[in-house]
């Protein structure tokens, strides 16, 4: 069944996409030329076929010292050097909960 | 003196070495002719004289004390504008980075600037590594330097046409459905992706995290080879847990006798919908060429690679999701202004930050995560990828090799291919690489007869057994060589068999004189 605009609207809120203008029409139209692209994929389903979600087999977490890694750590100004919006040592965002909250 | 484009990459190392000339004449002599080509070409993003000109004299002064140089000393490297740098940005062709600094460097970059390379630019690409034309770069297109109101391929693009227009001798890509091997074959060079996890990711930005791989461009194969060295040179890199040991043995293989060894066809590949007629003759001639050397031609088949396309616009869509999900105008990226809440923040941020076919691929994949959607795509294409790998498998058992088009046309214009889903099918033969993993390169065999533009052939070998690709590689470089007899000129006929394919003739002496 085809996504309609209100399918595609879900969509883009739960992505963090605002879509605007002529963008939800023609994103629409894309959606849903890709799921039919995608549609011969269904046919490997095959409940005898193991899936292979990674090129390296028997890959497992890697774990090191819970310590700093004192080369590889960010002073205060490098990690805040690329935001946007800083205040002190922190990232400074808006409201979370919005104004009512 | 000659210009610096007549030298490959191991000849700018011998030539600094033995004081021919030094790095920093190598370095301001790449500098010129980028300033002398880029103007038409558009292969960077940024150029970097300050940073090549400092590594330039490290290389210098190291000589100067009498210190062993490293393999690649002095050669000028172009970085795909998704690694970092540090004293770069690192944008990937995206308003969403357009100012972002690179708090590092990547450990791909910093080996090959370990093994001496003089880092003089961040190369162009598609946005965020989407695409297969490098005209969705937000910032501008590349142009092909072989006919400019073409393509150089993508996403790769900048990177490619940086080393066909004697910009640079080396330069590093990212290849996540043929992002190296595509733009190779439209741009006369030669482009390789190896196994995934024999080169590190860390430090580049993330796409596909179970598709991305990183690989050299060169003019010839012998120079992709000594990049591959340096780039696995470290053994297994801490700070990637996919990132494998692999032995630095690749230039080793350039002299390779592969008489009596097999090369797998796949009859099915060479009667494909959409393969141009002077594509498939061209790599019709290349399977001769590898035969006239010595090596057996054998059919093979690949029963399950018609599944590759749609399994890779599975995964790759819902792994670029998940890797984007970052970029929310917090941290780091464009940050919309007068937000009254987080959410709309991150919404109209992400909006206006990306462009429309990262926001394309963000959606789709975003749909395909979602609940009950998952389970339907999601699984059978992960099945996909166990019967494509089976499928390699069992190919390997009957060949050393497999030779392929590495894209089924030649390099296409500007605008020429609107529809994005029609763009998709331009990475037919290069993508169910990233879903098995083993690796692939692409090697100039010529030009096509209709189109008179560069056409590339692929070789695949099993996983981890990348040092074949050199092998068969430099076999089929020296097989072709005589392609480029045409284009070169009668007073250089014949020095294919040493340099490959030639630059781009439109740029090849221009600016770059070697002083």
């Amino acid at each position: 069944m085809a996504l309609t605009e209100d399918d595609v609207r879900g969509i883009a809120d739960y992505a963090r996409i605002a879509l605007e203008g002529d963008e939800l029409a023609e994103m629409c139209a894309y959606m849903n030329d890709a799921v039919e692209m995608l549609e011969p994929i269904l046919a490997y389903n095959l409940p005898d076929v193991d899936p292979t979600f990674h090129p390296i087999g028997g890959l497992s977490n890697v774990m090191r010292d819970d310590a700093p890694d004192a080369a590889r750590a960010f002073t205060i100004d490098e990690a805040l050097g690329n935001a946007a919006s800083t205040r002190g040592r922190s990232f400074r965002v808006p409201s979370i909960l919005g104004e009512e909250a | 003196m000659a210009t610096l484009d007549t030298l490959t990459a191991r000849q700018i190392a011998a030539g600094v070495r033995d004081g021919a000339f030094s790095a920093t004449e190598v370095a301001r002599a790449a500098l010129d002719a980028i300033q002398a080509r880029d103007a038409e070409v558009q292969a960077f993003l940024q150029v970097t004289p300050e940073l090549a000109l400092e590594a330039a004299a490290r290389v210098d002064a190291a000589r100067a004390a009498g210190e062993p140089l490293p393999p690649l000393a002095g050669v000028p490297l172009a970085v795909k504008d998704n690694m970092n740098l540090a004293g770069t940005r690192t944008t990937c062709a995206s308003r969403m980075l357009e100012h972002y600094e690179s708090p590092y460097t990547a450990t791909c970059v910093a080996r090959m600037l370990d093994a001496g390379c003089v880092p003089v630019g961040k190369a162009n690409m598609d946005e965020f590594a989407f695409g297969s034309s490098t005209d969705s770069s937000a910032f501008h297109p590349t142009n092909n330097p072989w006919d400019t109101a073409r393509v150089p391929g993508g996403s790769s693009g900048g990177s490619a046409a940086a080393v066909a227009a004697g910009e640079v001798a080396l330069a590093l890509g990212s290849d996540t459905g043929g992002s190296i091997r595509q733009p190779a074959s439209f741009s006369g060079v030669v482009g390789m992706k190896p196994t995934y996890g024999a080169v590190s990711r860390y430090g580049v930005v993330a796409f596909g995290s179970s598709l991305d791989q990183v690989g050299p461009f060169g003019r010839t194969v012998e120079d992709v080879a000594l990049a591959m060295d340096a780039l696995v040179a470290g053994g297994r890199d801490p700070y990637d847990s996919t990132s494998q040991d692999v032995p630095p043995r690749f230039a080793d293989a350039v002299d390779t006798d592969i008489a009596g060894m097999r090369v797998g066809v796949i009859p099915a590949f060479m009667d494909a919908d959409g393969l141009t007629p002077e594509v498939r003759r061209a790599v019709e001639g290349a399977a001769h060429s590898l035969e006239a050397a010595g090596a057996e031609l054998v059919e093979v088949e690949l029963p399950h690679l018609d599944a590759a396309i749609a399994a890779y616009y599975v995964i790759g869509p819902a792994e670029a999701f998940s890797n984007l999900a970052r970029f929310d105008g917090i941290r780091y990226g464009y940050r919309e202004p007068d937000c009254a809440t987080l959410a709309a923040q991150s919404s109209l941020s992400r909006a206006h930050g990306f462009g429309a076919e990262a926001k394309r691929r963000q959606m789709l994949g975003a749909y395909l995560l979602s609940s009950g959607v998952y389970d339907k795509y999601y699984y059978a294409a992960q099945k996909a990828r166990t019967l494509i790998t089976e499928d390699y498998a069992r190919a390997f058992d009957r060949a050393d090799v497999l030779l392929m088009p590495a894209a089924p046309r030649t390099a296409f214009k500007h605008g020429e291919i609107s529809d994005p889903t029609q763009m998709y099918l331009s990475d037919m033969y290069t993508i169910s690489l990233n879903i098995a993993g083993n690796g692939g390169i692409t090697v100039p065999v010529g030009l096509g007869e209709e189109s008179g533009l560069p056409v590339g052939a692929q070789l695949v070998a099993p996983a981890f057994a990348d040092e074949r690709l050199i092998a068969f590689g430099a076999a089929l470089e020296r097989a072709c060589a005589g392609a480029w007899d045409a284009v070169r000129g009668a007073a250089a006929a014949g020095e294919g068999a040493r340099f490959g394919a030639p630059v781009a003739p439109a740029f090849a002496g221009k600016g770059g004189e070697l002083a």
